[in-house]
């Protein structure tokens, strides 16, 4: 897959930070740093392979926050989560050859390496059942029954939110979670799913739309109305 | 939220809560445990940095994966070879030379004295009694499988030669 990327998508694939109705100096100077953290990130990348590993901590200072974000946003529990991003790290330390700064930068290929973490531990996942057969633990319940803001959503609105993406298939998880969550482009997305362009489109579209019908069973959003929940305290 | 592109066909409602989601996903910091058990990923040191080198790992899975199919050809090709003679062993057994063989091994021969009878075929007669007619020798071979041919038929009389100039019947 070809994921050689122009500057100006560089620059966007590291500037994750929203700046909208920037000036041209203000985007020329985070270009320019932008450029410099995707060296630094590959610098890193090579110091780690060549067995410095103070360079592992660099990496996760840099990308540790935004690697717990997705992977909050792909698992139930904030212990998994954090279990998710450790193992990215640790394989990332054993095999740190992997990496080829010519497909990507060093960001996507540790949300890849996560993605395929968060995937092997739900299938592992799979072939546990559980005794517990009230249906009080289940997260549908759990959804309708409003409960208490968890330790990631901070309100019970948000709360609900989160249990209705939980509820969605993984690959339609993680599109939200990159796509519209992490505001990553398209094309690192592409990169980091390992599938064209417009795949990642489609798959988008059809995430939330799922979502969306989701949340409206939950009368979370009113499809008939097209104003926005201000009166619930949202913005 | 993003560009027009990405958030067109987005109902507001669900923009305004994952805007919200995502403010609350912002918050999250990794946890003091997960700071503590990268530093100890860092302070471990990571065994043979150099000789870890993913091209020679993997010519040496291919070299592994050779070997181990010159080794399975070999006991294939020995197997075999050790298969070939045991097998026509076995169908010497099952089939002994014996009972296959044309003519037996053993047989006893038999000298009968026959006379022509009046309808004109060979009968035997008692040895001690007086020839009628001229007297044959029928020599008769009886095998040890049951069997038993005629192997000629001579006059009794040499100086009586009556079908060939050696004086003997050869059967058919």
């Amino acid at each position: 897959m070809a994921r050689a990327m122009s500057p100006t998508r560089a620059v966007r694939n590291f500037s994750r930070a929203r700046r909208p109705n920037a000036g041209a100096a203000r985007m020329r100077r985070a270009g320019e740093a932008a450029v410099h953290t995707m060296n630094d990130d590959n610098q890193c990348m090579a110091q780690l392979a060549s067995g410095n590993t103070s360079a592992l901590r660099e990496l996760y200072q840099r990308h540790g926050r935004a690697l717990l974000r997705f992977s909050s946003a792909m698992c139930r529990s904030r212990q998994v989560a954090e279990d998710m991003v450790h193992d990215t790290f640790v394989a990332l330390l054993h095999e740190p050859f992997a990496f080829d700064p010519a497909q990507g930068t060093a960001f996507g290929y540790l949300c890849g390496v996560l993605r395929h973490r968060v995937s092997r531990h739900f299938r592992q996942q799979k072939r546990w059942v559980t005794l517990d057969t009230d249906d009080d633990a289940s997260p549908v319940h759990a959804s309708d029954a409003r409960s208490p803001a968890d330790e990631i959503a901070r309100s019970e609105i948000t709360a609900a939110f989160r249990h209705a993406m939980l509820e969605l298939p993984l690959q339609h998880r993680e599109i939200i979670a990159l796509c519209d969550l992490e505001e990553l482009p398209y094309t690192a997305v592409a990169g980091i799913l390992q599938c064209p362009i417009g795949t990642v489109r489609s798959r988008l579209h059809r995430a939330r739309a799922l979502l969306t019908l989701r949340l409206a069973s939950l009368e979370l959003i009113d499809l008939q109305n097209d104003s926005p929940l201000t009166h619930r305290g949202l913005t | 939220m993003k560009d027009d592109l990405q958030t067109s066909a987005m109902h507001p409602q669900f923009v305004s809560l994952l805007r919200q989601y995502a403010r609350d996903l912002a918050q999250i910091a990794p946890s003091t445990e997960l700071d503590a058990r990268i530093g100890l990923l860092v302070a471990a040191r990571r065994p043979n940095v150099e000789t870890a080198r993913r091209v020679p790992r993997r010519m040496q899975v291919y070299a592994a994966a050779a070997g181990f199919a010159g080794l399975a050809v070999g006991v294939g090709i020995f197997i075999g070879m050790r298969l070939k003679p045991n097998e026509s062993v076995a169908r010497d057994t099952v089939w002994p030379a014996a009972d296959l063989t044309m003519w037996p091994t053993d047989s006893v021969s038999f000298k009968i004295p026959a006379e022509y009878s009046a309808q004109g075929t060979l009968v035997a007669v008692d040895p001690n009694s007086k020839n009628t007619s001229t007297r044959y020798w029928i020599d008769v071979v009886v095998s040890n499988d049951g069997t038993f041919r005629i192997e000629r038929i001579v006059p009794a009389d040499p100086n009586h030669t009556r079908n060939g100039h050696d004086g003997t019947f050869h059967t058919p």
